[in-house]
């Protein structure tokens, strides 16, 4: 292992190269890339890298990104790329072929604002509005989080009862493009975590045709699998959890990742990187003898309903942060943890950060002075910072 | 909480977001936590970046931006303005990279730890950047640790760790330069840098009113690219002082005729360089490290006898001089042309009864048709220059013009010949100079037998060539050094060897052997020794001999100046001479000034003495600019050149007569160059403006459009990004600081 001064997009890259590699002695790796900021620096990298069996593609899209990791996963190699709003837009049709498929492939997606106007900055509705793509997500919090998830997606993915693609999260420029002393596991290590991928449905010597043309009971039978293999994806990820830390010695964060919620009553619930920002919130206001903690949804597909309505039983407030928005509904986060709230607590929803404005503990602290002094849940409110 | 935290301003293409990331390394390194990232706005090279890097004890779980710096550096001092300087802690440090000296800042910052250094001069200095702008950063973070109260040697490891230690001296020399100033007041209330008013969104479907405000980049501006004619190294390398490149492009763009025209400025001898020269323009060409040289010498022989050299008088002088020129070789012909473009009276006085010197006494016709050299010398004539043939002068003489003319210039060319021994008399030894001359000038002369030609310059192979074609049965050269070594022109060498010239290299000449007649050479085996002064492997003489049996032998061992026909009591100081101490107006130009022994080094040497000698004679001459020798340092260089935009062709080269053919007579071997516009087009034109519309086309702005003769930037939104100087493919513009702009 060493440590390096690695950008999130390089720690990315650096994972991916090193699973590629424990793929040497199965079918080898592979990926299509097309450059999006701010993802590009991670593809520039990978674009370095060479690899005995395989090779990463540059190609002239991003469908084509998508459609060349799709034949190396089907041939049986490792797959890998990465991408980022309009760009994962453009990939959307073979982003749903990959996981319909059940292609084992590992995406890393930054999170960034969709256009326009255009804005290159962190907003999450790019992948969230990938959701129901049949793709396991996770967002990350820092760095290493970022690298550990890759080296975690694959595992996860390849697994018998799961074979369905992952997508590693993480926000533009906060973590893609931050620096900060990262640990990088040594090639061994790698190995010893990330046995050779073994495909079942891979192509072999025996033609056959891939996403033929089928009738309704072929379709729907498939569907039913993915959902199971989606329910079975916790228990195979508290399993993969154990053998990282065996491997690693270091532990990976949870589906769910509460901050102070033992006897919380007000909970601010987030994604990504807006949850060390609601951490530094919480500290300060249970000096005051707020009784607030913090939910951090870390792995959002399949949604860990069970886990957030365990946590915010004894909670009578709610409030949701969303760096995203679905215009018609609010917040993507809040409408699918509302459900998982106790029966009349007051869940509130907070737009807030939007283009990558820069969410700080005093724009937190706001909506936490407004949800304190709330009677009842309003309509989703949109929070200025700056 | 972070205990330190770092804000950076810079512009897009200045490598800020690199420097927040060194100061990272450089805590990390120190044992602390760190954290550093970019705020990447338009993405555009020349547009304000900021970069921040914490450093703490703890972890660091901040993923805001800094605002609150306790140190702030600036890259690029026009960003300097209350929206950098926000939030800037009293006390903090504000780090400057600035031409101003400290002291400019009068009581500016005072509650602040000011510190300035002018790391883009150093950087400039050590070429640290791209090809077109200067990148700071390295050189910068030596300045700030220093200014942070760091050790430098946390700086190096990090470089170290980085891959950076090649701008460390950058750096050194930054932190030796850093100039800093203690904060004052710093109780007293911070300065309020108040954040700029927001202006309010409009809604997306309101209508449009007015024109948009226009982002006038040219405000990013640190560097202006300017259209510049940087020196070609085909124009540096000659040493006749032609514009090669000048009229290698007007054969690309017009033709012969407009090539001749500005061959016509420089000699009158392009017919004959285009045969003889060396041609250094082909050694300096940028082109050999990509395909092969342009076929210069070719394409000049092919203007003069498609165009012939018309020299033409600049100007009639008011009051026009008399100079006397004895010797009617290039370096004398050359002083009498330059001295009749002037509209002065040039007189060129030579021993034979035809101007040319050793064009005409010494190079044989297969290099050198005598049409060619009478056209050149007809055209001379036609411009004035007048001559007094068929008497070879002595000191008195020369004394005698001394007094009765303006000026005299000798150029008389290298007249003492070296030999062997005492025995040099011996019949059938004879000086390579005079068996040349004459053939040249008496014809039909036979040779017989074995001749054997001792040395290895041109005058032993035009002896060996001319042998061959005059008769003998057989001719060697034995040279005391190695073919390397042969001062000879290779290709000379190598039309030699097809013609059957056999070479026994590394002989040194003892003796002749033979009483009445000479019937063989006694040669003493060589090895190379050590380098000499003149960078070649000086012989060393073994005591193994051997005798070559032959009929014939010539000396081309070497010729020096004759300064005996200096007056007495006289000396040649830089090609003037001085009776006594005291300069007279008696001049030396070519090879008996220099010894440098090219047809090219005699016709620049040639004008160069011709300016100097019209300074001398009057006052009213004084305007007369001086000639200096060409500066091949500053020449563009081959890495300057994109030699992507040139597809691969290699040089189809000059056409000769075969070797079996040839040696049969005396025409001209080499037939020139077979399709000169081809040849021309493969000039890159190094550091000459083509209009090729490269930069044009690369601007990112597109703000670069066509004008008369070149083209025109709008600086009111060039931001600087030097794109269009890196895509130049012939290092035809550069960037320049504000006072390279005023200077």
């Amino acid at each position: 292992m060493t440590t390096e001064l690695l950008s999130a997009n390089h720690a990315a890259a650096a994972a991916a190269a090193l699973a590629g590699r424990a793929n040497r002695v199965g079918r080898g790796f592979g990926g299509g890339v097309y450059p999006i900021t701010p993802q590009s620096e991670c593809m520039e990298r990978l674009c370095d890298e060479r690899f005995d069996k395989g090779q990463v593609v540059r190609v002239e899209s991003e469908h084509s990104a998508m459609a060349v990791c799709i034949g190396f996963s089907i041939a049986g190699a490792r797959a890998f790329t990465a991408s980022s709003s309009n760009g994962l837009a453009y990939m959307t049709e073979n982003v749903f072929t990959a996981a319909m498929s059940r292609l084992p492939i590992v995406m890393m997606a930054v999170n960034r604002s969709l256009g326009p106007p255009w804005n290159i900055w962190a907003e999450h509705g790019d992948t969230l509005m990938l959701r129901d793509a049949g793709w396991v997500q996770l967002y990350c919090e820092d760095n290493q989080e970022v690298l550990d998830s890759i080296l975690t997606a694959f595992r996860l993915a390849e697994d018998r009862r799961v074979l369905l693609p992952v997508m590693v999260c993480q926000d533009a420029f906060i973590l893609s493009h931050t620096m900060t002393p990262t640990d990088v596991p040594s090639q061994e290590t790698v190995d010893a975590f990330l046995p050779p991928l073994d495909l079942p449905h891979r192509l072999s010597d025996r033609p056959r045709t891939v996403g033929a043309l089928d009738g309704p009971r072929e379709t729907e039978v498939p569907r039913a699998e993915m959902q199971r293999a989606m329910d079975d994806v916790p228990r195979v990820y508290a399993e993969v959890q154990g053998a990282f830390e065996a491997t690693f010695g270091r532990r990976l964060a949870d589906p769910v990742v509460p901050y102070r919620m033992d006897d919380a009553e007000i909970a601010l619930v987030s994604i990504g990187t807006t949850a060390a920002t609601v951490r530094a919130v919480v500290d300060e206001a249970r000096a005051r003898g707020v009784r607030v903690g913090g939910v951090r949804i870390r792995m959002f597909r399949p949604f860990p309903e069970d886990t957030l309505r365990q946590l915010l039983s004894r909670c009578t407030r709610v409030g949701v942060l969303d760096r995203d928005l679905a215009p018609g509904q609010g917040g993507i986060v809040w409408s699918e943890v509302r459900p998982a709230a106790p029966q009349g607590s007051i869940v509130q929803n907070y737009i807030v950060g939007l283009g990558g404005g820069d969410i700080r503990p005093k724009d937190v602290a706001r909506i936490l002075d407004d949800l304190c002094a709330r009677e009842r849940a309003g309509k989703p409110q949109f929070v200025e910072v700056g | 909480m972070a205990s330190l935290e770092i804000r950076l301003h810079g512009r897009g293409g200045q490598g800020g977001v690199t420097c927040a990331k060194i100061l990272a390394a450089v805590w990390a390194g120190l044992g602390k936590s760190v954290q550093t990232f970019g705020d990447y706005a338009g993405e555009r090279s020349g547009a304000p970046v900021r970069a921040y890097t914490r450093v703490s004890d703890e972890p660091i779980d901040d993923r805001n931006k800094v605002y609150e710096p306790h140190h702030l550096l600036v890259l690029d001092p026009t960003l300097l303005g209350e929206h950098v300087l926000q939030g800037l802690r009293p006390g903090g440090t504000l780090l400057l990279n600035t031409e101003e000296p400290i002291e400019a800042f009068g009581d500016r910052f005072l509650r602040h730890r000011l510190a300035v250094v002018d790391a883009t001069a150093i950087a400039r200095r050590r070429k640290i950047g791209t090809r077109s702008v200067v990148i700071v950063n390295t050189t910068i973070a030596g300045a700030f640790v220093r200014a942070a109260g760091l050790p430098f040697e946390a700086l190096e490891a990090a470089y170290r760790r980085l891959g950076f230690t090649g701008n460390l001296d950058a750096a050194r020399e930054a932190w030796d330069a850093v100039a800093i100033r203690e904060a004052r007041d710093v109780d007293a209330k911070a300065p309020v840098f108040a954040p700029p008013a927001t202006a309010p969104v409009l809604p997306l479907v309101a209508h449009v009113e007015g024109a948009p405000t226009g982002l006038r980049t040219g405000s990013w501006r640190s560097q202006t690219p300017r259209y510049v004619h940087a020196l070609a190294p085909c124009s540096a390398f000659c040493p006749a002082g032609n514009d090669v490149i000048g009229f290698v492009q007007a054969v690309a763009e017009g033709g012969a005729q407009q090539a001749s025209e500005v061959l016509a400025r420089t000699t009158p001898l392009a017919g004959v360089c285009g045969r003889v020269c060396p041609a250094f323009c082909m050694e300096g060409c940028n082109r050999r490290e990509h395909d092969g040289a342009v076929d210069v010498r070719a394409l000049e022989r092919w203007i003069a006898d498609t165009a012939p050299i018309a020299p033409r008088a600049e100007r009639a002088s008011a009051a026009p001089r008399r100079f006397a020129i004895v010797g009617g070789g290039p370096a004398g012909l050359s002083a009498a042309f330059e001295l009749a473009r002037h509209g002065h009276e040039a007189t060129v006085f030579d021993g034979e009864r035809a101007l040319g010197g050793v064009l005409r006494t010494g190079i044989p016709s297969y290099r050198l048709p005598r049409a060619a050299l009478d056209r050149e010398i007809e055209a001379l004539l036609a411009l004035g220059v007048k001559t007094s043939l068929g008497a070879f002068l002595d000191r008195d003489r020369v004394a005698a013009l001394a007094r009765e003319w303006d000026a005299v210039i000798l150029a008389t060319g290298l007249q003492r010949l070296r030999g062997v021994t005492e025995r040099d008399d011996l019949p059938g030894v004879e000086q390579g100079i005079r068996f040349l001359h004459r053939v040249n000038m008496e014809g039909s002369v036979r040779v017989t037998g074995h001749v054997v030609v001792l040395g290895g310059g041109n005058t032993a192979m035009d002896c060996a060539r001319v042998a061959v074609r005059a008769g003998a049965s057989r001719v060697t050269v034995a040279y005391r050094r190695g073919r390397e070594e042969m001062p000879a022109i290779r290709d000379e060498v190598a039309e030699a060897e097809q013609e059957g010239v056999v070479f026994e290299l590394l002989r040194q000449p003892l003796g002749f052997e033979g009483d009445e007649r000479v019937r063989g050479v006694v040669l003493a085996e060589v090895e190379l020794g050590p380098p000499d002064a003149s960078g070649r492997r000086s012989p060393v003489v073994t005591d193994r001999r051997s005798t070559l049996s032959c009929d014939h032998v010539l000396l081309a061992l070497g010729q020096t100046a004759d300064l005996r026909l200096l007056p007495e009591g006289w000396a040649l100081r830089e090609g003037r001479a001085f009776a006594r101490d005291a300069p007279v107006n008696v001049f030396a130009a070519g090879d008996l000034a220099t010894g440098d022994g090219t047809v090219a080094h005699a016709i620049g040497d040639g004008r160069r003495v011709a300016r100097l000698a019209m300074r001398a004679v009057g006052p009213e001459l004084a305007e007369v600019e001086e000639l200096r020798r060409p500066d091949r340092a500053r020449a563009v260089a081959a890495t300057e050149i994109r030699f992507d935009h040139f597809p691969k062709s290699p040089p189809l080269g000059e056409r000769h007569v075969p070797a079996d053919v040839r040696v049969r007579g005396f025409d001209e071997v080499n037939l020139g160059v077979g399709d000169p516009a081809a040849a021309a087009h493969r000039c890159c034109s190094c550091g000459e403006c083509t209009r090729c519309d490269s930069c044009l086309v690369y601007c990112p702005e597109g703000i670069i459009r066509r004008e008369a003769g070149g083209y025109a930037i709008d600086l009111e939104y060039c931001k600087g990004c030097g794109i269009c100087v890196t895509e130049c493919p012939r290092a035809a513009i550069t960037l320049k600081t504000p006072k390279e702009m005023h200077a």
